[in-house]
């Protein structure tokens, strides 16, 4: 008991930085699936090639092993140039490869999807090969950098990502609260063809959910690397399987709710890794997902809509 | 029109009157093919399928037509559950490959067991059975994607526990035991042997696995025409609409995810007998999207779309393998799809030609300007593909400028597409086409293994985009 004790605000941390980027994935997930009802299983590439952007930012300013601008602005760049350069991509792949497909049978853009994805990573694949990329973290912040409350320590690094993330989901809270555009999302999601009739530029809303959600992933993509550091082309499809997931505890097409299932999900990873065994990690994972499906079969926070007929 | 129309409304059925009424050879095609008895489908099946290894004695080419028929097999158990009853069951290779460990746990010194195919099968069968029955039962409570991603977090567990239980804790043994076989999986598996036959060669698991995919083809089909059959589809169009009608959807669902689930087992039994072997990695997700794709390709819940399905999905890529005529076949799908898909026809022809005059003026350009990053001209060439590098400004940095061509050629295409300027876009297409040509040479050629998943990326996405509903899948409204 006493060595649990011991180990549970460690735990409890590194549960909240794997938690944050779940919970940032799960975001992109669910605001598509929000406004579409479609799996965007793409996304989860779009998350590698953020990390990828980010990694391309960083060897272009720090040449020599000595970084050209105050390493802060090296990080605030990294994600700004990923969220935008993702966003973008996001808003492409809804362009070419969904939009055709919106009045199609279900699987469809599921498949469709599924090219996109394959497409990402073997492009990836072809131009920078199957290497493992390094984040050269150590050169942005000193590794020695941290909190220290008593025998926990609070890395630099994962301070640094769990602050970013709470200050997007605030942002993007924000965003669907109190601006137009969060309110014409919203009444997308409750019903499209209504919100159409009401005069809401649904295409407008549906390309700005993509870009919001994958620049949200590309940010997922460049925390990732900045406190696990190595990236690959492959990354993509466990860290969108765990969004995913994440997203459906929570109750898809839920912000609040993909939030809370990325967190979730985070400590439960963390929790399995630290007191029972790291082979079981996923395992445990989707064991805990499955139960709480069975116990709220539409997710934690998701609403229970009567069906329509 | 001699199929049934139970669950399509009079809009699909005059769509399909309209789409029926296709003249010229398409149409022909189409009248000969509603003529024709479904047995004779069978039959024709059947007959190219014996004749392959009586045509060819390569085992190379017996090897995949083996791989097509397995996958043929599998595919028509998701299309139970997917395509007849609409469950989204994205676990389903777990039951493939709880079949492959059952047969491997049964036949193999890594137990000690050596039971008798035939007894084994039975047994694969009856668990597959218990297992999807098992699965089944979140899918009661579950709908849509809820249950997509419950039964993909089973596929995911059951791949972690074969790589992860090497050192289990058991009681009554003082050791961590070794349940799986890990990573390295469960190897020397017996050979497939039923009623006195043995299976040794590849053509002998060729026919076996040619049988079960034509029994389970046949089951298949009988199913679809069936009560059960009808009430499937009826649960798959409205599940409330079913249910009011009296339809006992708890027992429909089940029954879907239990009959998938057998089929499943059964096929991953024989992937194990002719592989001799099973690793955890046999039955990843990549498996799974292979099978979705093979069942979407060819139209969810359709039969013989099922084995066009496998046909493209295993064969193209093989086909790929082979630089050389990769490439023919390239450049041949360029000029076919630009025949096709430019009016008036003269223009493509035009196109060619401007294309390789831009080529021809380009490259002495390109050299006349940075001669250092070009390589000395190759006097002499033979061959298609040799005469097309000479054509190509192809720099010494090849890989390098093939990198940013290949990016360069993403952004090209995406903007052509977005064109509606006929003009604009014929001259758009003149250095896209170029690009793509040097693309190919540089980078895409030279990586054949990630080149043709790049393909099967694309043509999933150009495919959906053209054809929702499959080749073959019937067209049909979704309820809204």
């Amino acid at each position: 008991m006493d060595a649990f004790l011991a180990q549970l605000p460690q735990q409890i941390i590194n549960g909240l930085t794997l938690g944050a980027v779940y919970a940032l994935i799960a975001l992109g997930y669910s605001m598509v699936y929000g406004v579409l009802q479609m799996l965007n299983f793409a996304h989860g590439d779009v998350y590698m090639i953020g990390a990828f952007i980010g990694y391309g930012v960083m060897v272009a300013l720090i040449p020599e092993g000595a970084p050209l601008i105050t390493p802060v602005f090296i990080i605030i760049l990294m994600l700004l140039v990923a969220m935008l350069g993702c966003g973008l991509l996001g808003v492409a792949i809804e362009q070419f490869a969904y939009r055709p497909l919106r009045n199609s049978p279900r699987l469809a853009p599921l498949i469709s999807a599924l090219g996109v994805s394959f497409f990402l990573q073997n492009a990836v694949q072809l131009t920078l090969t199957a290497e493992f990329r390094n984040y050269q973290t150590e050169l942005l912040i000193p590794p020695g950098a941290g909190f220290d409350f008593g025998d926990t320590r609070l890395p630099m690094t994962r301070a640094l990502v769990i602050v970013i993330t709470i200050i997007l989901m605030i942002v993007l809270q924000y965003l669907v609260r109190r601006t137009k555009l969060g309110k014409a999302m919203r009444a997308v999601a409750i019903d499209r063809e209504a919100a159409a009739m009401m005069g809401v530029d649904v295409d407008r809303v549906i390309i700005a959910t993509f870009f919001i959600g994958s620049a949200l992933a590309g940010a997922a993509g460049v925390l990732t690397g900045i406190v696990f550091t190595r990236v690959w082309h492959f990354m993509g499809f466990t860290a969108g399987l765990k969004g995913f997931t994440a997203a459906v505890v929570g109750g898809i097409g839920n912000i609040p709710g993909a939030m809370l299932g990325g967190f979730l999900l985070g400590m439960t990873e963390s929790f399995a890794v630290g007191f029972i065994s790291p082979t079981y990690r996923d395992v445990i994972a989707f064991v805990v997902l499955v139960i709480v499906l069975l116990v709220r079969p539409r997710g934690l926070l998701g609403a229970r809509i009567p069906q329509k007929v | 029109m001699s199929k049934d129309k139970i669950g399509k409304d009079e809009w699909v059925a005059s769509y399909q009157q309209r789409s029926a009424g296709i003249v010229g050879w398409r149409g022909a095609l189409a009248g000969i093919s509603e003529r024709l008895p479904t047995w004779a489908w069978f039959a024709l099946v059947i007959a190219i399928g014996v004749a392959i290894p009586m045509l060819t004695s390569n085992t190379y080419i017996i090897r995949v037509a083996g791989n097509i028929a397995l996958m043929a097999t599998l595919a028509m158990g998701l299309n139970l559950v997917v395509g007849y009853a609409g469950l989204l069951d994205l676990g389903f290779v777990a039951f493939y490959g709880v079949g492959g460990y059952v047969y491997a746990y049964l036949s193999s010194d890594f137990s000690g067991v050596h039971l008798p195919t035939g007894l084994t099968l039975i047994i694969v069968i009856g668990i597959g059975l218990l297992f999807g029955l098992l699965l089944g039962l979140p899918s009661l409570r579950l709908v849509g994607d809820y249950l997509a991603i419950v039964t993909l977090g089973f596929g995911q567990i059951f791949v972690q526990l074969m790589t992860s239980m090497t050192r289990v804790n058991l009681p009554g043994h003082e050791r961590p035991v070794n349940l799986t076989g890990g990573p390295n999986g469960i190897v020397n598996l017996d050979p497939f042997s039923i009623l006195g036959f043995t299976a040794n060669t590849v053509t002998d698991y060729y026919y076996v696995l040619l049988a079960v995919m034509v029994i389970i083809l046949i089951v298949g089909f009988h199913l679809n025409n069936s009560r059960i059959g009808r009430a499937w589809r009826s649960l798959r169009e409205d599940e409330l609409a079913a249910d009011a009608m009296g339809m006992p959807t708890r027992q429909l669902k089940l029954l879907a995810f239990a009959l998938g689930a057998a089929i499943a087992g059964l096929s991953g039994a024989l992937f194990a007998a002719w592989q001799g072997s099973v690793f955890p990695g046999n039955f990843d997700i990549a498996l799974l999207i292979n099978v979705y794709a093979i069942i979407v390709l060819g139209g969810l819940g359709s039969l013989p779309g099922v084995i066009v399905g496998s046909v493209l999905m295993i064969a193209i890529p093989e086909i790929l393998r082979n630089v050389e005529l990769a490439g023919q076949l390239f450049y041949l799908l360029i000029i076919v799809t630009l025949i096709a898909t430019l009016r008036p026809r003269w223009q493509s022809v035009a196109l060619l030609v401007s294309v390789i005059v831009f080529g021809l003026i380009l490259k002495p350009i390109l050299v006349a300007l940075s001669p250092a990053s070009f390589a000395a001209l190759e006097a002499t060439s033979s061959g298609f593909v040799d005469t097309i590098r000479n054509w190509l400004a192809i720099p010494i940095e090849a890989k390098a400028v093939g990198n940013l061509a290949f990016g360069a050629l993403i952004l090209m295409i995406l903007l052509v597409t977005r064109i509606k300027d006929m003009r604009v876009r014929f001259i758009a297409l003149i250095p896209t086409l170029y690009l793509l040509s040097f693309v190919w040479e540089t980078r895409l050629s030279q990586e054949p293994s990630i080149t043709r998943l790049l393909f099967v990326g694309v043509l999933l996405i150009v495919l959906m985009i053209y054809r929702p509903n499959g080749l073959l899948g019937e067209r049909r409204v979704e309820v809204v």
